[in-house]
């Protein structure tokens, strides 16, 4: 059937504009825009994942914003504190690693006149610009944070096994703050409020299709998050066709009845956390090396309940949805940064827009319980069964009638 | 040939005995009656069965494997499957999706294809057949009944446990429900059917298991129960109302 081709096509669309976007925009806002961009990709992996989790699987969570974290911090602290060194220091920690030596500088706490403790500085001050001292790759970075939110989400999923519904929210609403609370108060180790900085995405530039591409140009940053989206989604879209899909909708709809007909339900409760939280975490790595300062005030519960709604109003149960609704939703809240005058009255946008936000969600909530973009996509998708059940009864009673 | 064999099963929730040294053997493909008042322990037995709640002690052992400590979803891939006293069907999902669940969890070995086969005659023995791509949600409350017994077929079984397919059902499906069951047990499924259907009880089954508050008060031919004095006295001389509460593990008092 053509008609349900249509959503296939809008999605080849959807991410040919993207790509080619970038080439053919020229406006004097380009990296404006670009940043927008940029930072609605990220939100779509975050909305995307985290609908796979809540709305496909059923798992309620509020700690995704969470798990980003991880991602991020991992990749920052990563940075931040392992170099590599062709002679050892004697000031720090370090070990033999081949023909090099894996130095672990000391935590030194946040002020810059305790830098001088840095033993990788004192290091550096004796030899005097006789030793040239490698940082780690930020790939390895976004690796290990990637990782580590993998282990993380396989903990969380581990806990709350037993808990449902407004339980396991809380759960995972208490896991994002300890989170927050533990990275802001070892100040010494994250340097806390005062936020950690992290090195380029591509520290030296980087050259695609024979250009070269600066450390702070925003196109291959752009493309690298476009990617991990287009990765995630490739991803989740296959899991939701395999049998992955089918157990973990199973979960959602009924946990025992799922049991009670062979579904290893605990392992696929985990293994949903463990995908998506791995998802949340790459795409915090990646934007914490993109923005290059990362706050605990980044995992804060607002911008939690930014993400929950720009899914919700995507579509909860639909990851291709929620993305869209995220693009969507995070784009048009910048543009809606304008303000404007009406008459004698300033209408400063700034603020208006987040209510503008929230009377869409509130709408949204009350009539399209599924989104505003799922509904579409279903409507493409599905809009033949009920012909071809009606078709199929006309055909049973006509075939009785004529046995009869 | 399935051979069930439950030895001292007890179940304790807080001061409630719910199982009191419940004994009881099924060799082969019967239809066997499960009855007894509120209360009495049926919907526990079901549960310990099928692994949703552990026994505080006893056995089962399904032809030869003990299953008593294992999780439910091992116990249905062991062949031993059960409907719930309220319909659970995946609502959100469509009929035939409801079907490749149990089928794909099992999966021995079976394609894609041969599992859709099986699903399409499931649903065509079940006459859910138009409706296979609707969701289960659209169904009405009797073929919610029916899908539920064709997740179970889906899972090849030994034997299954039917906790009141009748509960809510029009006269004239649960005939047809009736002839499903029987079908299903002469293909060689040993079915434990649960109902306060006297009606159907009587019909279908060739022995009844009688539970009187956690005791197996009685395990024997229909005729030779329903003139039992003990169950007289405890189910069938009371005219008991129909139940409709559906609690699952641990929540009865």
């Amino acid at each position: 059937m053509t008609r349900s081709r249509i959503p296939q096509a809008a999605g080849l669309f959807l991410v040919l504009f993207f790509t080619i976007f970038p080439f053919v925009y020229t406006a004097n806002d380009y990296p404006y825009i670009m940043h927008t961009l940029t930072a609605c990709f990220f939100y779509a992996i975050l909305a995307s994942s985290w609908s796979m989790l809540s709305g496909y699987a059923g798992q309620f969570s509020f700690g995704h914003m969470g798990f980003t974290g991880v991602g991020a911090y991992t990749a920052a602290l990563f940075s931040h504190y392992f170099y590599l060194s062709p002679v050892p220091t004697e000031f720090c920690t370090e070990f033999a690693i081949g023909d090099q030596y894996l130095v672990i500088v000391d935590a030194i706490g946040v002020t810059s006149s305790t830098l001088t403790q840095d033993c990788l500085r004192k290091a550096l001050a004796v030899w005097d610009g006789s030793v040239q001292i490698t940082p780690m790759p930020v790939w390895l970075g976004i690796i290990l944070g990637t990782l580590m939110g993998g282990v993380f989400g396989l903990l969380i999923g581990l806990l709350v096994l037993p808990l449902r519904a407004a339980y396991l929210a809380l759960f995972t609403l208490g896991f994002s703050e300890i989170l927050r609370a533990t990275i802001s108060a070892e100040i010494a180790i994250t340097r806390g409020q005062a936020g950690i900085e992290l090195p380029y995405l591509f520290d030296s530039g980087i050259t695609l299709f024979g250009r070269h591409f600066d450390k702070t140009d925003k196109l291959p940053p752009y493309f690298v998050m476009f990617f991990l989206l287009l990765t995630c989604l490739a991803i989740m879209f296959w899991l939701t066709k395999s049998k992955f899909g089918l157990f973990v909708r199973a979960l959602r709809e009924d946990q025992d009845a799922a049991a009670a007909l062979g579904v290893n339900t605990t392992r696929y409760k985990v293994l949903v956390f463990v995908l998506t939280s791995m998802m949340a975490a790459a795409a915090g790595a990646v934007m914490a090396h993109y923005i290059r300062i990362i706050t605990p005030n980044n995992l804060m519960i607002l911008q939690m309940s930014l993400v929950v709604a720009m899914a919700v109003i995507g579509g909860v149960e639909n990851v291709v949805a929620a993305a869209i609704g995220a693009i969507l939703i995070n784009f048009v809240l910048e543009l809606l940064r304008n303000s404007f005058e009406i008459g004698p009255f300033v209408v400063d946008m700034t603020i208006w827009r987040l209510v503008v936000f929230g009377v869409l969600l509130m709408v949204t909530l009350r009539f399209f319980r599924n989104g505003l973009i799922a509904p579409v996509i279903e409507y493409f998708q599905r809009g033949h069964v009920a012909a071809e059940t009606v078709a199929k009864r006309t055909e049973a009673a006509e075939n009785a009638g004529g046995s009869a | 040939m399935i051979e069930l064999v439950v030895h001292n099963l007890n179940k304790r929730f807080g001061g409630l005995h719910a199982l009191k040294d419940v004994n009881f053997e099924i060799n082969g493909p019967e239809l066997i009656g499960l009855i007894g008042p509120n209360g009495a322990g049926k919907t526990t037995l079901t549960n310990v069965l099928d692994g949703a709640i552990k026994p505080n002690s006893g056995t089962v052992y399904l032809n030869g494997k003990r299953i008593d400590q294992l999780p439910p979803y091992e116990v249905a891939r062991a062949g031993l499957g059960r409907t719930f006293q309220v319909t659970r069907s995946f609502r959100r999902m469509s009929v035939l999706e409801n079907l490749y669940v149990p089928a794909f969890a099992l999966s021995r070995g079976h394609s894609r294809a041969e599992i859709e086969e099986k699903a399409l005659d499931v649903l065509e023995f079940l006459t859910l057949h138009h409706l296979r791509n609707e969701y289960a949600q659209a169904l009405s409350g009797g073929q919610q009944k029916l899908l539920e017994l064709g997740r179970l077929l889906m899972l090849d079984p030994e034997a299954i446990i039917l906790d009141e397919p009748f509960a809510g059902v029009h006269p004239q499906l649960m005939k047809v429900i009736y002839s499903y069951i029987e079908r299903v047990n002469d293909s060689g499924t040993a079915i434990i059917l649960i109902s306060h259907q006297m009606d159907s009880i009587f019909t279908l089954c060739r022995r009844l298991l009688v539970l009187n508050y956690g005791d197996l008060i009685a395990d024997g031919v229909p005729d030779e129960v329903k003139r039992d004095p003990a169950v007289i006295e405890a189910y069938l001389g009371v005219d008991e109302e129909e139940e409709g509460n559906g609690q699952r593990s641990g929540g009865q008092p």
